[in-house]
């Protein structure tokens, strides 16, 4: 603690599981936005990644209420903001965006892409779960032409609705910390529009992450066209991510408000290693140089001429650290607003709890668990498309 | 029309019938009558019995203790506050006492410090305050009083205080070296004492000339420890030379 700080201001109301939330709802947006890519745009080269990609939002989908529930307590209650809308407030609302987004959108683009391979594995697979697979499939069993065509116009369609719909997500999110209006740090117009690039960085670097991790696992050959273009739009989606924070940051500085003194002291103290080491240098500016000197899609062959082998190491590197930066957005939005008092003279700080239902523990539990659920959505609907896995490794070399 | 349209209006037509048909078992009748909450809900905490007095309710038969309340440093904190509801016992004081709550833990409640305490406010640290007593051992709950500062040197000074007594100066006061005024003992920071300035202090008792005791041993003031001050050798509270 330091300066003066209004009694209230002493601990920190909203914990380390609501820095979780927006991460995962991001991870969410980032996912399905890439996916439509190829669904939308036609982007083919990232083909290989679009089941992946849905499955991945799904899985995150369905954690990310997890922490607002840890947080609030009293999880056996929360129906009841289905049950009384209240249409004054934005976080009263999150139940309807949340569902309308699971249920409207993933649920039925990957039934609608999953539903042929569905009807075949009931076809194919005996006792338990030929049921599961028909119970999903609906009993809509037809995969005839006709019918399959309709499933992919369906689809597209749904990708279309969904594209607004994730911006919706996240966006909804950052307007969440943007509208308010008393905490100089969070209340500004960028801040879903902030949210949201951030969101395409990470989901693009997550599938990233995930689909070299598991084509490694698989023993198979990684499709480096399918990479070098994600890197590529990983670029692209950082180039405007760090962009509109500058633009940000350098308005604040320009407008030069009151509260500029003590953010200027928030971020040379409490966040300096959150935000200048991890956001900044580890999680952007490390990244950019990276993937602009060997990605290929920006000029032929790249800046400098790499081998696949480095070109993949050089991309996971680069997509951890931009997930470490991407985590530390979160936590320098949502705890570094709450570090500064609102009377603009005083820092208190924030000591993170380690076991406890808003501890340390049990964020890394939560951010376990979309993994394990992928997991399973993976072994229920493997999404690759390059038929059944080699006994053996191959050969080396 | 394609087989899967049919199927998944079943599917959302049931989650949105589920819907309406939950809210209109679950929302409670009065919900929105008045805003965003059950209108009955005034009835029901009207309904509750009533479990606290009001300190008023007290006086009549505490008399004494309610008057040095009110003129004390607590006359903003209640006497339920402390003592938990005792409505039951103003309805029947005999058979029925409110809880008399002696430990620390109470105190501590308000006065334990935190940062978050407006300034000024008295506040401890149970852990080193008096451990393993009560507090009303030693402050009157119903009229606790601001601590008198302690008079004496040695109360805040007690480590010099203790050396001294055990060093040859033992006889010497201490204002025979420092002049404190009488605010130092309130605001000790603002307003200080004086300490001893010049080598010719000390010579007042040790000087080879000085008209002091025979036994306090001599020195030669002109070149002994030239040209350092005395209490770059000898700890005045403590002084040493053999
Ligand atoms: C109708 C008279 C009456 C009223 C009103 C009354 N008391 Fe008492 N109170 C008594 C009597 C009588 C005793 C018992 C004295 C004894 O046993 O020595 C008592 C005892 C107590 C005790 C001591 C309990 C104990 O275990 O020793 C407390 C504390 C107390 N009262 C608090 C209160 C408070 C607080 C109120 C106001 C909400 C209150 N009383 C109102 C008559 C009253
Ligand atoms: C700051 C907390 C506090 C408040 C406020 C307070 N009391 Fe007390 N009261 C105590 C404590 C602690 C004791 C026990 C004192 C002791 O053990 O010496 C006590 C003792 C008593 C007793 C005597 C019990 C006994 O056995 O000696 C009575 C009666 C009583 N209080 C009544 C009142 C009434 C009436 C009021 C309001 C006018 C009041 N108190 C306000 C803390 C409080
Ligand atoms: C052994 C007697 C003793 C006990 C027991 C004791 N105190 Fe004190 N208390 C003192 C003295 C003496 C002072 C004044 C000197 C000082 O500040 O230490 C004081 C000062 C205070 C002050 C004023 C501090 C300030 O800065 O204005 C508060 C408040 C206080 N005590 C509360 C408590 C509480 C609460 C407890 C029980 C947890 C308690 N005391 C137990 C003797 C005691
Ligand atoms: C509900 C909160 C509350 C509780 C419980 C409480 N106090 Fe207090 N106390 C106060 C307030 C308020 C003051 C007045 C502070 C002021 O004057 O700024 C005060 C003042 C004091 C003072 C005077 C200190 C000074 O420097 O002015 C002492 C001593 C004290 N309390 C001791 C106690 C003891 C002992 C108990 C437990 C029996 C106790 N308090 C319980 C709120 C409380
Ligand atoms: C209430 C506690 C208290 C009492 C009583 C008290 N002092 Fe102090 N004294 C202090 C504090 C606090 C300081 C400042 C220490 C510091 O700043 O390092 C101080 C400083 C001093 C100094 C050093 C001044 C300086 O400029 O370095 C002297 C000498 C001194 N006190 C002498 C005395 C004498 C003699 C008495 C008895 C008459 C006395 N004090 C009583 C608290 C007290
Ligand atoms: C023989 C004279 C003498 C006596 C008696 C004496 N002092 Fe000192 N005191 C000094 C001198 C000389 C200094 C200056 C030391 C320095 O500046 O290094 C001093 C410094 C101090 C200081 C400043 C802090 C420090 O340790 O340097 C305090 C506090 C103090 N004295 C308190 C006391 C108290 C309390 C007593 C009585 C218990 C006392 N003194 C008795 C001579 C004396
Ligand atoms: C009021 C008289 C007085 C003043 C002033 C005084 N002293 Fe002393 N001093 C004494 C006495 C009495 C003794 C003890 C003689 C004995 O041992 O019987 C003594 C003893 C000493 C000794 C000898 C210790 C030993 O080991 O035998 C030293 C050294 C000394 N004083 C230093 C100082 C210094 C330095 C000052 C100045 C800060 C000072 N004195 C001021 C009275 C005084
Ligand atoms: C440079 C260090 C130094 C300084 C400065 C100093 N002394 Fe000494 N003093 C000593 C030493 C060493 C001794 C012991 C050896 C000796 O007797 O010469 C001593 C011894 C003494 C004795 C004891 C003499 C005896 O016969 O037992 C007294 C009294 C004394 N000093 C007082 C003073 C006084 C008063 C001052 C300031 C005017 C002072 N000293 C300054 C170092 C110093």
């Amino acid at each position: 603690m330091q300066g003066y700080i209004y009694p209230n201001e002493f601990e920190l109301q909203w914990s380390l599981l609501i820095v979780l939330y927006p991460y995962l709802t991001g991870l969410v947006a980032g996912a399905f936005i890439l996916a439509s890519l190829e669904r939308v745009f036609n982007v083919k080269e990232v083909q290989p990644t679009y089941r992946l990609s849905l499955l991945t939002a799904l899985a995150f989908l369905l954690v990310a209420p997890l922490p607002l529930l840890a947080h609030l307590g009293h999880p056996e209650r929360s129906y009841e903001i289905f049950l009384t809308p209240n249409t004054n407030s934005a976080m009263a609302m999150f139940g309807f965006v949340y569902a309308w987004y699971l249920a409207v959108v993933l649920l039925l683009e990957v039934w609608f892409d999953y539903r042929k391979d569905m009807v075949l594995w009931a076809r194919e697979s005996r006792g338990v779960r030929r049921w599961i697979y028909y119970v999903l499939t609906l009993g809509a069993t037809d995969i005839s032409e006709k019918s399959l065509r309709f499933d992919d116009s369906a689809g597209r369609w749904i990708t279309v609705i969904g594209i607004p719909s994730a911006f919706l997500l996240h966006g909804y999110v950052g307007f969440i910390f943007g509208s308010i209006k008393a905490n100089p740090w969070w209340s500004s117009v960028l801040m879903p529009v902030v949210f949201l690039f951030s969101a395409m960085v990470s989901g693009i670097a997550l599938v990233l992450v995930l689909y070299m991790l598991t084509t490694m696992f698989r023993w198979r050959k990684i499709d480096m066209a399918c990479l070098d273009k994600l890197a590529q739009f990983l670029f692209y989606a950082l180039v405007v991510d760090f962009s509109l924070e500058a633009l940000d940051f350098i308005h604040r500085l320009y407008e030069s408000e009151e509260s500029i003194e003590i953010l200027r002291q928030l971020i040379e103290s409490r966040l300096f290693i959150s935000l200048i080491v991890l956001q900044v240098v580890m999680g952007t500016v490390i990244p950019l140089i990276a993937l602009a000197l060997v990605s290929p899609g920006l000029k032929k062959g790249g800046f400098l001429r790499t081998p696949p082998e480095l070109r993949q190491i050089i991309y996971l590197v680069a997509a951890v650290f931009i997930q470490i930066g991407i985590f530390s957005i979160r936590w320098n939005v949502v705890i570094g607003g709450q570090l500064f008092s609102k009377s603009l003279r005083g820092l208190t700080v924030y000591k993170v709890e380690l076991l406890g239902i808003e501890g340390l523990a049990m964020t890394i539990g939560l951010l376990l668990l979309p993994f394990v659920i992928l997991w399973v959505l993976v072994k229920l609907l493997p999404p690759w498309s390059d038929g059944p896995e080699p006994d053996t490794p191959p050969a080396s070399g | 029309m394609p087989q899967q349209v049919p199927r998944l209006a079943a599917v959302f037509a049931v989650a949105v019938i589920g819907l309406f048909v939950a809210r209109s078992l679950l929302v409670p009748d009065t919900f929105g009558d008045l805003g965003h909450y059950r209108a009955a809900a005034i009835d029901t905490i009207v309904a509750h019995p009533k479990e606290y007095a009001g300190h008023q309710e007290c006086t009549m038969c505490h008399r004494p203790i309610a008057e040095q309340r009110a003129a004390s440093n607590h006359r903003g904190v209640r006497c339920e506050v402390c003592h938990g509801p005792a409505a039951a016992h103003v309805a029947n004081p005999l058979e029925i006492k409110p809880a008399v709550p002696r430990e620390r833990d109470l105190c501590v409640l308000c006065h334990a410090y935190s940062p978050s305490r407006p300034t000024g406010f008295p506040q401890i640290d149970s852990v080193t305050h008096n451990p393993r007593m009560p507090c009303a051992g030693c402050h009157e709950p119903h009229a606790p009083e601001p601590p008198v500062t302690p008079r004496e040197c040695s109360a805040c000074h007690g480590q010099i205080a203790n050396q001294l007594a055990v060093s040859h100066h033992a006889e010497l006061n201490c204002g025979t070296c420092h002049e404190a005024p009488k605010e130092h003992r309130d605001n000790p920071r603002a307003v200080r004492p004086t300490k001893p300035a010049e080598r010719s202090f000390c010579g007042t008792c040790h000087a080879a000339d000085a008209r002091s005791s025979e036994r306090i041993p001599r020195i030669d003031l002109r070149s002994h420890g030239q040209p350092y001050v005395c209490w770059q050798c000898h700890y005045p509270h403590y002084p040493e030379a053999r």
